[in-house]
């Protein structure tokens, strides 16, 4: 060891050559551009690497937290999907609905039900356009394949129908083939199924026979669709006829509303009051 | 040291002939590792290479080329109690400073290469003139200040 030491001191001047040539290759490697691109580069790994790390460890830290946010955007989300696939429908079943009403009926007014009120007796629908929308009462309301019943109270916003299926309903009807008059109504019952009364025995009336609105109608155009007669059987005085109606109430959500109304001259001079029961 | 460092680097390495230039610092670390010894020539040289690599900007060359030229000058060191006549003191400078020169100019046109010039053509110059003009300023300045630093 201590002849070691002696080669060592000795030698210092070779020690000290062997540094400085180290220190000075050293410094040469490190002006070198590769060379610090690649220490960059390396670092830039290491870097990378130790972030990754330190993410994927936070991110097992956050986990319950990031679970949380994605089911409250999954919510957002879904809520989005949803009210965005309920105005494509509506979109779609306006368009239907005004791309399958006859040429005159363009000029109605779509309305949407929004609510219904289904008994035995008091059937009752409320629809989305009101007073602002330019609906009064008494007015028309139907769908391309015929009459669904007659405006009876108007909000701002909203209207209350009086379908025909209800038992206040009436309407003045008349038969495509026959000319047979008489007046629809609804009873308790099946809803497709309504009855056509005041109609005599003499009367040439088939079955198969579209009915439509009459003239004699104090809120109603003529020729609006109503039914097609499905059975007729003859009492002493008069028939009993069923009507089945045109309309399915049971998938109606879309109607049209009619501007048109018969003259109310001609309603005055028969001294009929618009407001009353039936017609 | 910084003043030589600052003379070599604005003044005589413009006294360019065929990209050969004299080297000054090179003389004066052989003189120093000469005179005083191989250890401190190899450090001195280090230092002086360091300084004017930061002048050219080529530090670690500088440093290498330094330390080679104390180093191998350091074998022609005379020792003060040698009792060395002048002479032999001036042969030995002569030595030290040719042998410095050569190593160094070789280093340097092996290492640093600018001009993609081929080694046929770059170590003659590097080595032959740019030994010969250094030797030319090394016997200048050795008859006119070094000799003088130098005790009989």
């Amino acid at each position: 060891m201590l002849s070691l030491f002696r080669f060592i001191a000795k030698h210092t001047a070779y020690l000290y050559f062997l540094l400085y040539c180290g220190i000075s290759i050293l410094l040469m490697q490190l002006q070198r551009k590769e060379t610090l691109d690649a220490i960059r580069e390396r670092g830039l790994a290491i870097n990378a690497s130790v972030a990754t790390q330190l993410s994927n460890f936070t991110g097992i830290l956050n986990l319950r937290q990031d679970n949380e946010q994605l089911l409250l955007q999954n919510a957002r989300l879904f809520s989005q999907v949803m009210r965005q696939q309920a105005e494509l429908r509506d979109a779609k079943e306006t368009q239907a609905a005004v791309a399958n009403a006859p040429a005159w009926a363009r000029q109605f007014k779509i309305a949407r039900v929004v609510d219904r009120r289904f008994s035995a007796t008091d059937n009752m629908l409320v629809i989305d356009s009101g007073a602002s929308q330019g609906i009064t009462k008494d007015m028309t309301v139907l769908t391309p394949d015929g009459l669904v019943g007659r405006v009876m109270e108007v909000s701002q916003n909203y209207a209350k129908v009086l379908p025909v299926i209800n038992n206040d309903f009436m309407v003045s009807v008349v038969s495509d083939s026959s000319r047979t008059l008489g007046l629809l109504s609804w009873q308790n019952g099946d809803e497709r199924i309504a009855h056509m009364e005041h109609v005599p025995v003499s009367s040439n009336l088939k079955v198969g026979e579209q009915v439509t609105t009459s003239d004699f109608s104090t809120f109603a155009i003529r020729g609006i669709p109503v039914g097609r007669v499905v059975r007729i059987s003859k009492d002493k005085l008069f028939c009993n006829i069923d009507i089945r109606l045109a309309v399915d109430f049971a998938s109606l959500s879309y109607v049209l509303i009619s501007p048109a109304k018969p003259s109310r001259e001609k309603i005055e001079i028969m001294g009929a009051d618009p407001g009353r029961k039936g017609q | 040291m910084l003043t030589l460092a600052l003379v070599q680097h604005f003044i005589v390495s413009r006294l360019l002939i065929f990209h050969a230039s004299p080297d000054i610092m090179a003389i004066f670390i052989a003189f120093v590792s000469m005179s005083i010894g191989q250890r401190t020539g190899t450090t001195f040289g280090f230092a002086a290479g360091l300084i004017g690599g930061l002048l050219t900007g080529n530090v670690g060359l500088s440093a290498l080329i330094g330390t080679v030229e104390g180093f191998s000058a350091g074998f022609f060191h005379v020792p003060e109690e040698s009792h060395a006549t002048s002479v032999k003191k001036r042969r030995m400078f002569y030595a030290a400073s040719t042998v410095a020169l050569i190593l160094g100019n070789m280093l340097l046109a092996t290492l640093h290469n600018p001009l993609s010039l081929p080694a046929y053509v770059r170590l003659p110059q590097m080595v032959g003139l740019g030994t010969i003009m250094s030797m030319v300023l090394g016997t200048l300045m050795y008859n006119f200040v070094l000799k003088k630093l130098l005790k009989d």
